[in-house]
Order: C-alpha cells, then sequence, then structure tokens
C-alpha cells in the first residue's frame, strides 16, 4: 500500500483487503490520503472492479464521476475518477482509471443510471469516449461548442461566436 | 425554549413497505395504451413552473407522460475552469452562486472540503456560527420552496406571505455579513468576521417565532383539499431509485431513509445539538412537503440550542498563518497580521499535495466538493458534486407514468435551481 502515514478506518480497511485479494495484480496502485481510500484501475477492468464493488461490497451508490487532465504525463494524460459510496456504511471509495489521449472508457450507466449525464458531463469538457452510453451530446454548453474547456490547453479567456443555429431545430 | 420543542400534529398516515410503495408506483405509471401516437410538448425554458431555466421535453399519450428529456446548461458559466485559475480564497464567492438560494451553505461545503485538505481546525465558535448559518440558509430556501411549490398548484397568496417571513431571515443575514442572497461568509479556518452585537437576541426573537408561522402555513396548506388531492400518491420516487439516481436529501428522506449527512457524518457542530432527521415514509410528494416542514421546525431548534451553547472564541483559525486570513480588526494594527493579510490575498494558502472529497447536508441534498492539488494555491482541478445536477438527471425518471398536469408540481417537490446544476 502507497501509504501517506495515514489511517483508514477499519471497515476501508476490509474493503481495501478484499479488493487486494480479488484483482490483486491487475490493480495499478493504491493510496491513502486524509482516511480516503484510492485504487488505480486499468480501463478495461473498470466495470468488472465496479460490478464487484456494488454487488459484492455495498458501495451501492454512484457519488459522481469525473474526469481530469495532467498534460504533463506524456503517456495517459487523462484520468477519470468515479467516487462510489455505501448508502448502509457511508463509506466512501475513489476508482482512478489513467487514459491515454483518445483511449475509450467503458460506460457505467448501465450500473447506474446516475452515471449518464456525468460521463456526458465528462465527455463534454475532456473528449473522453465513454463507450456504449446511450447518449453522448453536449449538456452544458451549446450544441455548437467546439472544443474541451476542461482541458488545461484550453483558454479561460477568449471569444466564442454565439449564433443562433436554425440547421440544429429538432435534433437537441 | 418553549414553542419550538412540540410539532404540530401531522395527519396520520399509514408507514408503506418498499414493496407497497413500488406496487403503488407500478399502479401509478400504467400507460393508456401501446399503439396511439405522442404528442411533443415543451416545457420552458422560459416557464415561471420551472424554476429557472429548466426546459423539459415531454411525450404525452394522451395525459400521460410517456417520456421526457430535460435539458439544462443555458446558466452554464464555467465556474470549475475559473477554479483552476484562482487561489482557494479567491474561489469561494463563486462558490455563492451556485445555489444562490442557500449561498452560505455552499460556501460552507467548500470551506470544509479545502479544511479537510489543509487539515486545520475551525475554532468552536466558527463551527457554531457555521452551523446557525447553514440552518438559516435551510429556513430561508425551505420557505422559499414551500412558496413556489405552493403557487404551482395554483395559490398565489400564499407565496406572498412566505417570502414575508423569509424577510426575516434575510434580514439576520444582512445584519451578520452586509448582504442578502450572496454571503460569502465563510473563510477557510473560520468565517469572515464574529458576531455583530444584538445579533444573537434578534435571531433568538426570530426564530422564537418562526415555528408559530410554520403552524400557521401547516394549518392552511395541509387542511386544504386541492392541495392533497394534487400531492399525495402523486410523483412516487422510491428508495431504489433515489440511491440509483443519486437523488439525496428531503427527497431521499422521504422513502423513509434515515440518511443526513448531519447525522451520519457530523461537521461543524452537529454532534453538540440534539435534532431529529425529518424521515417520511410514503415517497410522494406530499411525502417531500412534510420532510421539508419538519426539517424547518428543526432548524429553528437547531439555531435556539445554538445560541443557548455559542462559546466564546475566535471566528477564525489564528494557528496556521500560511493558510488562513487574519482577523480583520488587526490588520491595521499589527504589522505581521498585515503581513499575513497580503500574503493570502495576492499569493493564496499553502496546500499539501493531495486528493479529497467532502460532502455535507445543504437544503436540496448532499452537495460535494472534489479537490485535486499539485501542492499550490491553485486548484489542479474543483469538481462541484451539486445535488440539483442529479436531481435535474432523474426527472424523467419521475415524470414517467403521470399526468401532465401534475409535472409541474412534482418537479416542485424535488426543489431545483438552476445555477446548482449548471454550474
Amino acid at each position: 500500500m502507497d501509504s501517506t502515514g495515514e489511517q483508514i478506518s477499519d471497515a476501508l480497511k476490509s474493503v481495501f483487503g478484499k479488493i487486494e485479494e480479488k484483482f490483486g495484480a491487475r490493480l495499478l496502485g493504491s493510496s491513502v490520503f486524509r482516511g480516503e481510500l484510492t485504487f488505480l484501475v486499468a480501463a478495461e477492468d473498470l466495470v468488472e472492479v465496479a460490478t464487484y464493488c456494488k454487488a459484492g461490497l455495498g458501495f451501492d451508490r454512484l457519488e459522481f464521476l469525473t474526469g481530469n487532465h495532467y498534460p504533463e504525463r506524456l503517456e495517459q494524460p487523462f484520468e477519470v475518477a468515479v467516487h462510489l459510496t455505501s448508502m448502509a456504511t457511508n463509506d466512501r471509495l475513489r476508482l482512478k482509471v489513467p487514459l491515454k489521449e483518445g483511449q475509450k472508457m467503458p460506460t457505467l450507466s448501465s450500473l447506474w443510471p446516475a452515471a449518464n449525464w456525468c460521463e456526458r458531463e465528462t465527455w463534454e469538457m475532456y473528449g473522453i469516449e465513454f463507450e456504449g452510453h446511450p447518449n453522448l451530446i453536449r449538456l452544458l454548453t451549446d450544441a455548437d461548442f467546439e472544443g474541451h474547456p476542461l482541458r488545461k490547453d484550453f483558454p479561460v479567456r477568449g471569444l466564442v461566436g454565439g449564433r443562433i443555429r436554425t440547421d440544429l431545430k429538432g435534433k437537441i | 425554549m418553549a414553542g419550538h420543542e412540540s410539532h404540530p400534529p401531522a395527519p396520520p398516515k399509514p408507514r408503506a413497505t418498499p414493496e407497497e410503495m413500488r406496487e403503488r408506483k407500478r399502479l401509478s405509471r400504467q400507460r393508456v395504451s401501446d399503439d396511439s401516437e405522442f404528442i411533443t410538448v415543451s416545457m420552458g425554458p422560459q416557464h415561471p413552473s420551472t424554476h429557472g431555466v429548466y426546459q423539459a421535453v415531454v411525450d404525452l399519450d394522451g395525459e400521460i407522460v410517456v417520456n421526457a428529456r430535460p435539458s439544462i446548461g443555458n446558466l452554464h458559466r464555467g465556474v470549475e475552469k475559473l477554479a483552476e485559475v484562482k487561489s482557494y480564497h479567491r474561489f469561494l464567492p463563486l462558490t455563492d452562486r451556485l445555489d444562490y438560494i442557500s449561498s452560505f451553505a455552499m460556501n460552507h461545503a467548500y470551506a470544509e472540503a479545502v479544511e479537510k485538505l489543509m487539515d486545520i481546525e475551525v475554532p468552536r465558535r466558527a463551527r457554531y456560527i457555521r452551523t446557525i448559518g447553514d440552518e438559516l440558509c435551510r429556513l430561508s430556501n425551505h420557505l422559499l420552496w414551500l412558496g413556489v411549490h405552493v403557487m404551482d398548484f395554483g395559490a398565489q397568496t400564499f407565496f406572498l406571505i412566505c417570502f414575508r417571513d423569509r424577510e426575516y431571515v434575510l434580514d439576520l443575514w444582512e445584519m451578520l455579513c452586509g448582504a442578502r442572497l450572496t454571503h460569502s461568509y465563510a473563510r477557510i479556518g473560520g468565517v469572515a468576521a464574529d458576531l455583530p452585537d444584538g445579533w444573537v437576541e434578534k435571531c433568538r426573537a426570530a426564530m422564537e417565532f418562526m415555528p408559530r408561522r410554520l403552524a400557521e402555513y401547516q394549518r392552511l396548506v395541509e387542511k386544504n383539499r386541492i392541495f392533497l388531492k394534487r400531492t399525495v400518491g402523486i410523483g412516487i420516487f422510491t428508495r431504489e431509485d433515489c440511491v440509483a439516481w443519486r437523488v439525496t436529501g428531503p427527497s431521499l428522506r422521504a422513502t423513509g431513509m434515515e440518511r443526513d449527512l448531519r447525522k451520519t457524518e457530523p461537521y461543524a457542530a452537529y454532534d453538540e445539538v440534539d435534532f431529529d432527521v425529518a424521515v417520511e415514509y410514503d415517497a410522494d410528494v406530499y411525502s417531500r412537503y412534510l420532510v421539508r416542514m419538519k426539517e424547518m421546525y428543526e432548524s429553528c431548534r437547531i439555531i435556539l440550542q445554538c445560541l443557548d451553547q455559542l462559546p466564546e472564541g475566535d471566528y477564525i483559525n489564528q494557528d496556521a498563518p500560511s493558510q488562513t486570513f487574519p482577523r480583520k480588526k488587526q490588520v491595521m494594527r499589527d504589522s505581521a497580521a498585515m503581513v499575513q493579510d497580503f500574503m493570502q490575498t495576492f499569493r493564496g494558502p499553502k496546500v499539501p499535495k493531495g486528493e479529497v472529497y467532502k460532502a455535507i447536508e445543504v437544503p436540496k441534498g448532499e452537495m460535494g466538493v472534489y479537490i485535486v492539488s499539485d501542492g499550490t494555491s491553485i486548484p489542479q482541478r474543483l469538481h462541484l458534486v451539486t445535488p440539483t445536477f442529479y436531481h435535474c438527471q432523474a426527472t424523467p425518471a419521475l415524470f414517467e407514468g403521470e399526468m401532465i398536469s401534475d409535472v409541474v408540481g412534482i418537479f416542485g417537490s424535488v426543489d431545483i435551481v438552476l445555477g446548482d446544476s449548471d454550474r
């Protein structure tokens, strides 16, 4: 365990043990910070790990799912963080998935319907595509917005033309 | 302490099991026919009943909603992008603009997350002031919600009556921090200023007076046959649905689940005051109404307890000069405090590397802040997990199978502010 010398609760310790035992070598790493447990998971293993967490460990609620961009990491600049909560014990668990530029993520919207908009937002903001997502269209920005605004190379200031598109009528 | 301890008697209701709830939901969602043509109606984004710029395109089979496609984003301001160019202190006023009805609770959620990241203590007095602030927000939020919700059913006067009493809460805020809506009152490590002279008495008077008004509202609403007919048994959203769609707050507690972060994960001074979690069991619009009414009584109770137990001491942490602001009065008298103030304003706080997630119970549900820090005074990534985003997402599941005339009421019952969902 790549621990920063911090302690986690006994319940999370048993969760850690179970996940470590089941997936062992397939996990890319784990860390603890401020009592929060994080696992690094490869994209192809994510659905399996998440299904096990939901069905086997009682993490029945998706707290949220979001992306991140590290331009200084040349190999895998993107990352998706999935947060799970157990309604019975109020334990929280974080699964992080490092991604290459253009690499696709499996969707979690079949496991948790709440993942639907989170994944739409993550795609819109970072350009991370979710394979098997039912409706991957823009959510917060305009339908004709170009670019992925939360990428670090997207400027904070600038002018993007705001015009009324009539050709999108009926498509949104 | 008289007057705020006893709840007025609620009408007796049978406690429904989850199976009964599911059965009721199944019965209420029977489709008229499978082969008829659907009519598509667009509600919003400028419709007054949509509580902001929310649009729902609903497909109707006769009068029954078959499918709804919500659209949000008309208020998107790129708050998360802005967070990546501002220091931790400078971002705080932006959190006001998320849920502008209960902005202090938003400040509080953000401050709690940053404090967890920095691992700093909040003085006991500041924790009490924050608790009072949170509950004042809950009161003003629920009063606004109640007025608008009842207005959705056609009662115009009730809206104005609720606004009259919301003024008492807003006046308290104005006296406390000078602002009525966007407070920006929390600071990392405490609050911006101490309670002004005479505020405690004014607040106590308002909180002793408020339960009487709430009882008056209950008499007005709960004996109104139109209100009951349009809320009881309508818009059932079961516990499983709530967990699957991450619906939190009063909507979750209306399904019989006793989940309130104030109890399960106590923050501020909630572990030092005595209060009950409001729970109802029928998971319909009326239950959500009852949960919020009970919560308002509890808020008054919590505030009165906090005022009684209010400890002496600092209102902002003074042990971490590289991370928090000094007391404002000291800045012009003490050179060290002046340097500290300058450094905090222009350079920002010192923050360790790491990432944290912290959620608190705001009036609309569970509001979480996810911060990834790279060790500089500007967040590498800041994600705001706002309740309304998930509540808006769940609206198709809420509307499906209901009558078109009930859509407005159901939508009102989940309590939505679009600034919160669009960020």
